[in-house]
């Protein structure tokens, strides 16, 4: 073992250490605690409280309406992380983005195409129950675009590329449709602040004590969280369409990631 | 009891801390990375969980749509922690996205160099500059 490994191992082991000790002895409670902390009382409190109207978020699911409307800006700007890190992976790739791929392909065998075809749509099902019903079960615009993400990954290994090079659902129109999802999530929450001329708050869901506003609560007997339905609708899509795309640029076969490189300098 | 866990999910970190630093194959620093982010998400759900001695424990997700006083009340003493897991629920997304950016990254050195050693990408990129400035 080299001198530095084991220098590495000792340094380790000594923040662990150094970590273990106050956590042990309280620095942040007893961890698991016996209660949970006040606010998170309130979150539950409030979270489908029909007594208290002025407060509630109109969804059963506590964790959805935290991460929609009580914290809604939060994951506003962890949307943005989340673009900006796809896009990122997407600009290592732009000279060859949206073209066919040189390397064709027949895919797996006729029965693992038909196996997998009826299984692609119950994937696609479940990933949109699990984002529909967000508000209602564990679940979510995350969660669902990340279960729908999973068909086009195995659809790729299935069908082979020429799957993707000749569908419909091109690099063009996934990047539009993306962009239109995250358009959509900027929208929602101004939407009450136009519709009432300045007087509700940004990412209000819910009638407030001073803003009138309220997205429909539930339709029929169901409750639907109002806004919180429609930005998990546009998270999942959005989810969906990043991971897609992430996917495409990877699985470009050699010959044609490596065309962009030639003529390089090695080293940069 | 709870000691053995904190003190392996401490541990576990810091082994893929470890890895991260100390292992030359990218692809290795990349699944230690995963595994510290895997570790860290575990740490913030059990600092939101509660003992359950006494109390019968629920999800954070109320089961009735019309629900009584009563069952509001019972809800916010049964329920667990909902804060932690709503972060770790976009840390989780978030953590994916930047994965893929890494992936896609790794595979562009790979292309690139034909290894995804890093003592190996140094020596090439020393041997390039070396040969610039010759």
């Amino acid at each position: 073992m080299k001198l530095r490994n084991i220098f590495f191992i000792a340094l380790i082991a000594f923040i662990t250490f150094i970590l273990l000790i106050p956590t042990l002895l309280g620095s942040i409670g007893v961890i698991p605690p016996k209660d949970v902390r006040d606010i998170a009382k309130l979150y539950l409190y409030l979270t489908y409280n029909q007594y208290n109207r002025s407060l509630w978020a109109a969804s059963p699911e506590a964790v959805t309406a935290i991460v929609w409307d009580y914290r809604g800006l939060d994951t506003l700007y962890e949307t943005m992380v989340f673009y900006t890190a796809i896009i990122a992976a997407l600009m290592l790739y732009s000279e060859i983005l949206g073209q066919r791929d040189v390397v064709g392909g027949i895919g797996l065998s006729f029965i693992v195409k038909r196996g997998f075809s009826i299984a692609l749509l119950a994937i696609i099902a479940v990933g949109f129950s699990t984002v529909l019903h967000g508000m209602l079960t564990p679940g979510g615009g995350f969660q669902g675009g990340a279960i729908v993400a999973v068909a086009p990954v195995i659809a790729l290994i299935v069908f082979s590329r020429k799957l993707f090079d000749y569908s419909k659902l091109s690099y063009r129109l996934l990047v539009a449709l993306r962009s239109l999802a995250l358009t959509g999530i900027v929208l929602v929450p101004l939407i009450p602040l136009t519709l009432t001329l300045g007087n509700a708050f940004i990412f209000q869901n819910q009638v407030k004590t001073l803003a009138s506003f309220s997205y429909p609560s539930t339709i029929i007997d169901v409750p639907m969280g109002g806004s919180l339905l429609l930005l998990n609708l546009f998270e999942g899509i959005a989810v969906f369409t990043a991971f897609m795309l992430a996917f495409i640029v990877l699985l470009y076969s050699e010959d044609l990631s490596k065309k962009f490189l030639e003529g390089e300098d090695i080293g940069y | 009891m709870f000691l053995i866990t904190i003190a392996s999910l401490y541990l576990n970190i810091a082994i893929s801390i470890y890895g991260v630093i100390a292992k030359p194959n990218l692809v290795k620093k990349f699944i230690a990375l995963t595994i510290a982010q895997d570790s860290i998400n575990t740490v913030a759900i059990l600092m939101g969980y509660r003992i359950w001695r006494g109390a019968i424990l629920q999800p954070p997700i109320l089961l009735s749509w019309s629900p009584s006083p009563k069952d509001l009340q019972d809800f916010m003493n049964r329920a667990v922690d909902p804060l932690p897991q709503a972060l770790v629920l976009t840390a989780i997304v978030i953590g994916l996205a930047v994965n893929v950016f890494l992936v896609s990254a790794i595979l562009h050195l790979y292309r690139h160099f034909k290894t995804v050693d890093m003592d190996e990408i140094s020596k090439l990129k020393r041997g390039a500059i070396v040969e610039e400035t010759a």
